[in-house]
């Protein structure tokens, strides 16, 4: 036989596309060619794979080896093809039976030595490989507890080449390592650190309850990064699917080390404000890699210092806010990533920091505290529901005990988005930040007072038509978290107190 | 129109002590014709400056910049002029006006650049407020409470003055450009340098006391503890014009300014605008030539 085929899978972004590999083995000149717009990490691959062949005690074919990665016109990236290319080779070289590689989904990187190293991206690849009817997989070792996830799988792990043949050939398994519990994870930080800051708490509890978006804004020291790292912990957990999926968005990253496997908390994901673009939403050419944004994915973005990004970063984020993902685009493919999070910003009053309280030792001139705030203002500002302004607690505040723990703070909006999540039963959304305009006006409308008030406030031109929406899903957060069924005056009212923490204009 | 006298307005800088006297004791004419036979002494170092923008503009260019700008030069002294500004230590020697000549009826709003929601708000309520009762708003061109001061009495159909610190046609800041643009429509943009004139630092502290002068009185709505609208507070008592401040919350720092002029005892309180109407002096002025 000098024909032999197995399959594997590309990603993009989080789709798998099914790859067929066939290896020709061929009388003539020793060459070998790989064919299928490999990237520089695949094209790499010939020399892992003859030495890894080499050294598991089989021979490299001394002919013409003709690899080609179909469909042809796809650009192929990554070094997981390492191990099906391999087995291909020793397929149509006669040294394995080429009728037993074909039922098979191989992925793995070698080694020189022939040992299996662990790639990226196994979880989405395998959820991929399993809705193209793929029953028996093949991971190194050390993706098993990554693959383990899918249940419905038969993961054979093995940590060398020669393991991997000796199977194939003689059906010997070799005893996969056992799979890990799910930790019960317990988070390090908690609501319960921060005393004070009731209003601001009690503000983040109503964001998580209906996803909105939030900004605050304080002096240094004030505590706005505390309450941020303790935002998460709020968060319901993720359920089993959306875990797997978080999961899968870091594993393709390469940050699954960062995050337990499985783990049911929201991510927290805060990257430090010199981030580019590229980081923050996703890129790469050939090889694209989910940003910033798809890692908090279900979970909570938080730019701290958010007026020192470089602009255009706040405003990159401005389609994710609204879609709930992302798509990059290169010249050769389009990858498409989930980024529905939670924004949230965190501000010093100026550039210097200190126009706060009396703002008596501000030195900055009123025009750059104009200037500074104004980086956030437009259309991305529009997105955000919460404007907080953050003022230093009292020290009666620090010196009381805080009973309430995330724990609490969390059941609370749990079961307010079970209340919402009732009455958004016959729709597609889940969360009130997500209730659409029209129905805003029709379904869920707030009582008659509580109209009159936006209405005045339109009349006015105080509030602007997306403000009177917003102010309106603010408000239904508010009434979940107080138990009533339709928001009134008092919830129209502290929506609107919610978003007015903020300069004028 | 009095020619020399606008030559003048165009060499001279605004606020100058030393001219404003000089064209108050002789006539304009006069002062023109020993600057230009050199008859002021060199000591007074502002003489070449003088002499140097008088040679570099011909009246024809200056009347030309003027009715492009689509304003109107009022002379001190003239019919239109608002005798209120006679007040000042060092009266303009002319104002451009665009759109209507402002009645000695108005109240000045001034505050800071970047108010909170409540000092926006408070702005162009109370400017809503005073344009209910057909009184002039008074304010500067920049952005924050002098923005919302104007949008309110807009927002009312209350007329509404604009005194800038750069020219009429110059429309600083750039982002205002449609606001000054209402504004001539339903009130008047006013400056006392030639239209096309940039604005200079030091403009927006002479700008300050027309604010002052124009209006009966003054109320800061927000300001920090250093703030140009602490400026036009004071310029306004020194006029023997009624100052007023809108309180704040003590923790919040574009209040701490209003504090500030309260606890001077530079300032009276005032928390609405029935408020603000009962310190208003009843009589009206009685120089205007239309007697309102």
């Amino acid at each position: 036989m000098t024909l032999a085929r197995t399959t594997s899978i590309n990603l993009l972004g989080l789709k798998g596309e099914p790859i067929e590999i066939e290896v020709d083995v061929s009388n003539g000149l020793p060459a070998y060619s790989l064919l299928g717009l490999p990237d520089a990490t695949l094209s790499e691959s010939r020399d892992r794979i003859r030495a890894a062949i080499l050294n598991s005690g089989r021979s490299w074919p001394n002919r013409k080896v003709t690899v080609s990665l179909s469909p042809a016109w796809l650009p192929k990236s990554g070094s997981g093809f390492d191990l099906p290319i391999a087995l291909a080779i020793l397929a149509a070289s006669e040294q394995l039976d080429g009728s037993k590689i074909e039922n098979f989904f191989f992925l793995g990187e070698l080694s020189l030595e022939g040992n299996l190293r662990p790639v990226r991206g196994v979880l989405p690849m395998l959820i991929a490989a399993r809705e193209l009817g793929v029953k028996r997989v093949v991971v190194p070792r050390e993706n098993f507890q990554e693959a383990g996830l899918l249940k419905d799988l038969e993961v054979n792990s093995f940590s060398k080449l020669s393991e991997v043949i000796h199977y194939l050939e003689d059906g010997v398994r070799f005893e996969n390592p056992t799979l890990m519990e799910t930790p019960i994870q317990s988070s390090t930080v908690d609501m319960a650190d921060v005393s004070g800051h009731r209003e601001v708490k009690s503000a983040l509890e109503v964001g998580a309850i209906g996803g909105h978006n939030l900004l605050m804004i304080g002096a240094p020291g004030s505590g706005k990064t505390m309450l941020a790292e303790r935002f998460a912990t709020v968060l319901p957990q993720l359920d089993e699917t959306e875990a797997i999926e978080v999961s899968g968005i870091h594993s393709i990253a390469g940050t699954l080390k960062d995050r337990s496997l499985l783990s049911v908390e929201p991510p927290f994901i805060s990257p430090h404000h010199s981030i580019t673009i590229p980081a923050l939403v996703g890129g790469g050419s050939s090889n694209i890699k989910p940003g910033a944004c798809s890692l908090a994915h279900r979970g909570v973005l938080f730019l701290d210092e958010a007026p020192e990004c470089d602009s255009g970063i706040l405003d990159a984020l401005r389609q994710p806010l609204e879609s709930g993902s992302i798509t990059i685009t290169r010249s050769a493919l389009t990858a498409s990533f989930p980024a529905r999070f939670i924004l949230l910003l965190a501000a010093n009053p100026c550039p210097c920091g200190r126009f706060a309280g009396r703002g008596r030792g501000c030195q900055c001139t009123s025009l750059q505290v104009r200037r500074y705030l104004s980086k956030l203002s437009g259309p991305l500002l529009d997105r955000i529901d919460i404007r907080l302004s953050v003022e230093t607690p009292s020290r009666a505040e620090l010196s009381e005990p805080v009973k309430e723990t995330s724990a609490d703070i969390r059941a609370r909006v749990i079961t307010a988005r079970a209340i919402s999540a009732e009455r958004f039963a016959d729709y597609s959304f889940k969360l009130n930040s997500q209730i659409p305009p029209n129905l805003l006006r029709e379904r869920f409308r707030p009582t008659r007072e509580g109209m009159t008030v936006l209405h005045s406030l339109l009349d006015k031109e105080e509030l602007s038509a997306r403000g009177f929406h917003r102010t309106i899903r603010l408000s239904w957060s508010i009434a979940d978290m107080q138990g009533v069924t339709v928001p009134g005056i008092n919830e129209i009212e502290r929506a609107l107190t919610l978003r007015s923490g903020l300069p004028g204009e | 129109m009095n020619y020399a006298l606008l030559r003048l307005f165009h060499a001279t800088d605004p606020g100058d002590k030393f001219w404003s006297r000089e064209i108050a004791e002789k006539s304009p004419e006069q002062v023109l014709d020993d600057i230009e036979s050199g008859r002021y002494s060199s000591s007074k170092r502002s003489i070449e400056r003088v002499q140097k923008r008088l040679r570099e503009r011909s009246l024809d260019s200056l009347l030309q910049e003027i009715s492009l700008s689509g304003g109107e030069f009022i002379g001190r002294g003239t019919s239109k002029w608002p005798h209120s500004l006679d007040e000042l230590v060092s009266p303009p020697l002319g104002i451009i006006v665009k759109g209507a000549i402002p009645k000695c009826n108005s109240i000045a709003l001034v505050g800071t650049r970047n108010p909170t929601t409540y000092g926006a708000r408070i702005a162009s309520e109370f400017a809503s407020g005073f344009a209910d009762r057909e009184i002039e708003v008074i304010s500067g061109g920049a952005y924050g409470i002098d923005t919302h001061a104007h949008r309110g009495a807009i927002a009312a159909e209350g007329r509404t003055i604009a005194v800038l610190a750069s020219g009429i046609s110059t429309k600083y800041p750039a982002g205002n450009e449609r606001l000054f643009e209402e504004i001539s429509a339903n009130g008047s943009l006013i400056s006392e340098v030639m239209p096309n004139e940039k604005a200079r630092p030091e403009r927006f502290l002479t700008r300050n006391r027309l604010i002052a002068a124009l209006s009966r009185a003054t109320i800061v709505v927000e300001a920090a503890f250093r703030s140009g609208s602490l400026r036009t507070a004071h310029d306004a008592s020194e006029l023997m014009r009624i100052v007023l401040a809108v309180p704040g919350p003590i923790t919040s720092p574009t209040s701490d300014g209003c504090h500030r002029l309260i606890g001077e005892r530079c300032a009276e309180i005032v928390t609405s605008v029935s408020d603000a109407m009962e310190f208003l002096p009843q009589s009206t002025c009685t120089l205007c030539v239309d007697g309102s």
